[in-house]
């Protein structure tokens, strides 16, 4: 007969979430080649150099495209989302962490 | 993270670059903004950050990340990504059943089991059985199911039912719940920047000072090492708030939590109470506006720590203790100009930055020694403070007195409140005197320890990055064992 064992029960402290919907990205763009990238940075030191290069990079390789540089709030803010959006085909997006 | 959302709402497709110390806390951001498979790209934070000082040290990275941004913008979704079906991770039992031989080994499973679900804070919890966490709720009426707040970044829900089993788990008393929730108010209120405070990479900590006379009926400590250890009370309610925040709001180090030496007094924060006895001043929480016999909890975010000396090792005088605080405030002050102006790190204009709060402790001999320089209270005190940290205009670069200037300006109400503004338009003139500080309110000042004592500091943003406030004060309510904090 085996030796009986001691059993705790416990009362879990993890706090209660409620999932957040799940969103799908937006489907890709099929070329960079002709359209407008735009480069999203916060104002840690470093990525206006990163992005500077990623410029330069993109077009060289794809002379047709544009880019449109913004830096702002570490989370872009609405009005400034909108703004951005409006100019452009796709978006690169760092923070500089 | 959610910057990156934002813009995909909006209809564009885009990849966001993470450091490889970071890849967890962008994953973990991408399912609490509603994409999880939004795109993260990868790059080397070693390399990164030694090479981001000029465009040609960050160019031979640039070229070898650049395939992976244009497949990022420019592959086709896969099943996986377009799908939107959301993450079952099946809902977590309310109660969890360890096994053990004989107690002891029970107590070692659960501090494994508890440890292994990122349930804990690395020290042995005490078990938080139904009986134990129904004793601390006796220590307040309110109901179990109220929810106070919610914890960030998963927004979990702080009820009293929760904050008691982390409390238990820290081994309080149930007379300090009460104190605790009131703590955890504070934290969860809408304005207080949590965030900030339990996120960030800047491994800032917390400072909760209990004023009011619950903080002699529990027995917590403001004497000498009145923010070290020993104390139970002082040590298990920062413990519990502790607890409570990475529980509650399923915090883990470099998973969400990126502070990049750790919290400093990661386990207890820095909780003491003000000196009841020896304070000859009225109650911390009189000058924000509750009764003297009121009890209250002021939690503030803090920054690194300094001593403005006292104490028993030379002599001092309350003058020369008073210098060196302005010192340090104007030294402080005079760096930070340059930032008011900012941008913000968040919503808020000049968020992140401009001037700093400080919370000075003083000890109490001091307060009877200021007396003799015509300062009798605390808010003279900030007042003499403020007025002596100031900065002669022509001794302004035109860069600090610019960024001054556009905190003036629209929409720099939260850095440059209106009722202030005349000072600083004032005073930017020639053979004017510019305050480094916004107003003498952001000097907290308290008083704890005892003789021989020791004036202590630390700062903080007076405008976090993310919500309008680092520090608030929550009266304490509905306690049933004390004859404090019941209304």
């Amino acid at each position: 007969m085996g030796k009986e064992l001691l059993e705790l029960q416990l009362m879990n402290p993890r706090g209660e979430t409620e999932p957040p919907p799940v969103l799908a990205p937006n489907l890709r763009i099929k070329d960079i080649a002709g359209k407008k990238i735009g480069l999203y940075s916060n104002s840690k030191p470093g990525m206006d150099n990163f992005y500077t290069a990623i410029d330069q990079l993109l077009k060289k390789r794809y002379p047709t495209m544009t880019t449109s540089v913004l830096k702002g709030s570490f989370e872009i803010r609405d009005e400034e989302a909108k703004a951005f959006a409006s100019q452009i085909d796709a978006f690169i997006y760092a923070v500089g962490d | 993270m959610a910057g990156t959302v934002k813009l995909e709402k909006l209809g564009k497709p885009g990849v966001f670059i993470a450091c490889d110390t970071f890849a967890d806390a962008a994953k973990s951001a991408a399912e609490d903004n509603a994409m999880p498979a939004v795109r993260i790209r990868i790059i080397s934070a070693a390399e990164f950050y030694r090479v981001r000082g000029s465009v040609s040290e960050v160019m031979p990275l640039a070229e070898r990340v650049l395939d992976d941004l244009i497949d990022a913008l420019t592959i086709p979704l896969t099943a996986n990504e377009t799908g939107t079906q959301k993450k079952d991770e099946g809902a977590e039992n309310a109660v969890v059943t360890i096994t053990g031989e004989s107690f002891s080994t029970a107590l070692e499973e659960f501090n494994k089991v508890f440890l292994d679900n990122l349930w804990g804070d690395g020290l042995p919890l005490v078990p938080p059985t139904p009986e134990r966490v129904k004793w601390m709720l006796s220590g307040t009426s309110r109901s179990p199911y109220e929810i106070v707040g919610k914890v960030p970044p998963k927004q979990g829900m702080a009820t009293i039912e929760k904050i008691a089993i982390n409390a238990v788990m820290a081994g309080a008393k149930p007379e300090y719940l009460p104190v605790i929730i009131a703590a955890m108010e504070a934290l969860t209120d809408k304005d207080y920047d949590s965030r900030h405070i339990l996120l960030s990479a800047g491994s800032f900590s917390l400072m909760i000072v209990v004023s009011g006379p619950i903080a002699n009926e529990i027995g917590m400590r403001s004497g000498i090492g009145f923010l070290g250890h020993g104390w139970r009370a002082n040590n298990t309610i920062g413990r519990a708030v502790r607890l409570a925040t990475l529980n509650i709001g399923h915090i883990w180090p470099a998973l969400n939590d990126m502070a990049l030496t750790g919290r400093i007094s990661p386990h207890t924060f820095f909780t003491f109470a003000e000196n009841a006895d020896l304070n000859a001043w009225e109650p911390y929480h009189v000058t924000q506006g509750y009764e003297t016999e009121d009890s209250c909890v002021t939690v503030a975010t803090i920054g690194v720590g300094r001593t403005f000396y006292g104490g028993s090792i030379g002599t001092w005088t309350a003058q020369g203790i008073l210098d060196r605080i302005v010192q340090n405030v104007l030294g402080v002050g005079r760096m930070m100009f340059g930032s008011w102006g900012t941008k913000g790190v968040g919503d808020i204009p000049g968020s992140g930055g401009g001037v700093t709060r400080h919370l000075i402790i003083l000890f109490p001999a001091i307060t009877a020694e200021l007396k003799k320089l015509g300062i009798n209270d605390r808010l003279s005190l900030q007042d003499e403070i403020y007025k002596k940290a100031v900065v002669r205009y022509e001794d302004l670069s035109p860069a600090e007195v610019q960024s001054i200037q556009t905190a003036l300006g629209p929409g720099y109400e939260l850095a440059i409140p209106p009722e202030h503004k005349h000072i600083f338009q004032n005073s930017l003139k020639s053979g004017g005197m510019v305050p480094v500080q916004i107003s003498p309110r952001d000097i907290n000042i308290f008083v704890a320890g005892n003789a021989p004592g020791d004036a202590t500091g630390f700062d903080y943003l007076r405008l976090p990055p993310y919500k309008p406030t680092g520090i608030l004060t929550k009266k304490i309510s509905g306690a049933t064992l004390t004859k404090n904090g019941r209304k």
